[in-house]
């Protein structure tokens, strides 16, 4: 520590500032004094301008196709800081910290702007359940076997293969997701995984089609599938297989038309998939 | 801050009487307003990953920090002060402190030292850019940091490009912390009026 004296004036400190090269320490202490003087204030916004001037004079980067698909698959479980409506005190909202690590994925519980979905989920999903083969009562119980296929299958490693690569295949599925998580009229919902966890159901009704996001689904051993179809009254139609990549994101965007009100399932099947359903589903969601 | 929202939007050349400004999109944002958010991210991912890959180097770990920027200005849209900035060096700062939270928290920093070496940390101002609208912000940069002492321009090269501390520039060039901030100050004081950033 051989700082000297004049190092703690923090006017000395505004183009280190700037330019991030204090500590989050030294950035903190900062940050408290720009509150207390107006012109330290001022003379600091200036310089973090100036450096906005220096990042933008960088040649930019194009990103992959996938990134932006796993960024709006992580919004819907991105809860936003509540908006600060003039001077209306609200108790909680300045407890959170202002620059929180990165993100923490929180469950959404309680969806923030999304009303509609929120209110509609519960309901939803009881009635996307009791449609289910006419097998409501069962369900559960089924569940239950389709958790223990993991188990009697034995997690061995990665199963099929891992979703994370950056086959083509791969990157339309990716550019499907962005497509129906950026339509105007998207919704999202959130149900339970059996076995553990949650999955997001994100569709678009003017796209007529729907997507499954879940966040650490379980890799299935060789020889099964995850398949997802489409229920309706007519009962299920196949929409497509998919595997899970064990950690991070997977997500499946489904093959065919949605239809609004349609509930969609995910089963475990053999590879290749089923014409109909063999086992009971492990996640369940209804579309609105 | 002018200046920087002007050059915004002549990012979308042909358009720009038609283009949402990014102030606007951030306020829809914090109302989560996803298609906003889609729009946005096209518009200024390559800028963030560009800038993100300047200070960390590797590409992968470049995407994984500029999808975390991403999340927190769809967390954090809601707090952005328009009267302090413009929405774009709002961006361009979280990213920047990103990176360089990111180089510091592990060992990347190390293993970019490695593959690069201190001396590249320089930026080559002379690299061919893809679009007009880029040129002219080298051009405008360059300038300006040609007005710099070599010290000056040297401290700031290490703190913004490199992403360095000001202890850590202090080693490398082996004198007081004292001189990296006085250099650094002195600097962007002068970087700001050649850019003519007004606050």
């Amino acid at each position: 520590m051989n700082d000297r004296h004049d190092d703690d004036d923090p006017r000395l400190s505004t183009g280190a500032y700037s330019l991030d090269a204090v500590s989050p320490d030294e950035a903190e202490a900062f940050e408290r004094a720009t509150d207390a003087s107006e012109s330290l204030r001022e003379e600091t916004d200036g310089l973090v301008e100036t450096a906005g001037l220096l990042g933008l004079a960088i040649t930019p980067v194009t990103p992959s196709e996938r990134m932006k698909a796993e960024l709006m698959a992580k919004l819907a479980t991105t809860a936003q800081l509540p908006r600060q409506e003039p001077v209306a005190a609200v108790p909680d909202a300045s407890a959170e910290p202002e620059s929180a690590a990165p993100a923490a994925p929180t469950p959404v519980e309680t969806p923030a702007p999304d009303a509609r979905t929120a209110s509609t989920a519960p309901r939803a999903e009881s009635r996307a359940r009791s449609r289910w083969f006419a097998r409501p009562a069962t369900l559960v119980a089924g569940i239950a076997a389709a958790a223990a296929l993991f188990v009697g299958g034995g997690v061995v490693g990665t199963a099929v293969s891992g979703g994370f690569g950056t086959s083509s295949v791969t990157d339309a599925s990716a550019a499907g997701l962005a497509e129906i998580t950026a339509a105007e009229d998207s919704q999202r919902s959130t149900v339970p995984v059996e076995g553990g966890g949650t999955a997001t159901l994100v569709w678009s009704n003017t796209l007529g089609r729907s997507a499954i996001v879940v966040d650490g689904l379980t890799p299935l051993p060789d020889g099964k599938v995850y398949e997802a179809w489409y229920i309706d009254a007519e009962g299920a139609a196949p929409a497509g297989t998919f595997t899970a990549s064990g950690e991070g994101t997977s997500w499946h965007v489904l093959a065919g038309a949605m239809n609004p009100g349609d509930a969609i399932g995910v089963t475990v099947e053999p590879a290749g998939g089923s014409t109909t359903p063999t086992t009971d589903p492990i996640i369940v969601g209804q579309t609105a | 801050m002018l200046e920087l929202v002007t050059t915004d939007r002549g990012s979308d050349a042909g358009n720009s009487e038609t283009a949402v400004t990014f102030e606007r999109l951030l306020d829809l944002i914090s109302r989560g307003d996803r298609e906003a958010f889609s729009e946005l991210y096209d518009r200024t991912a390559p800028r963030v990953l560009g800038l993100v890959k300047r200070v960390l180097v590797d590409h992968a770990q470049s995407e994984e920090v500029a999808q975390e920027v991403f999340l927190e200005i769809w967390r954090t849209a809601s707090r952005f002060e328009s009267q302090r900035g413009s929405a774009m060096s709002w961006i361009l700062t979280m990213s920047h402190r990103r990176a360089v939270d990111r180089v510091r928290s592990s060992q990347s920093g190390h293993d970019r030292d490695e593959r690069i070496g201190l001396r590249d940390i320089e930026p080559d101002y002379d690299e061919v850019s893809e679009t007009v609208e880029i040129r002219i912000e080298h051009e405008r940069v360059k300038r300006a940091m040609a007005q710099l002492t070599a010290l000056q321009r040297e401290a700031i090269s290490l703190a913004y490009y490199g992403g360095y501390s000001h202890s850590e520039i202090a080693g490398i060039l082996s004198i007081p912390v004292g001189t990296v901030k006085t250099r650094l100050r002195d600097g962007m004081i002068r970087l700001r009026d050649e850019l003519g950033v007004t606050s």
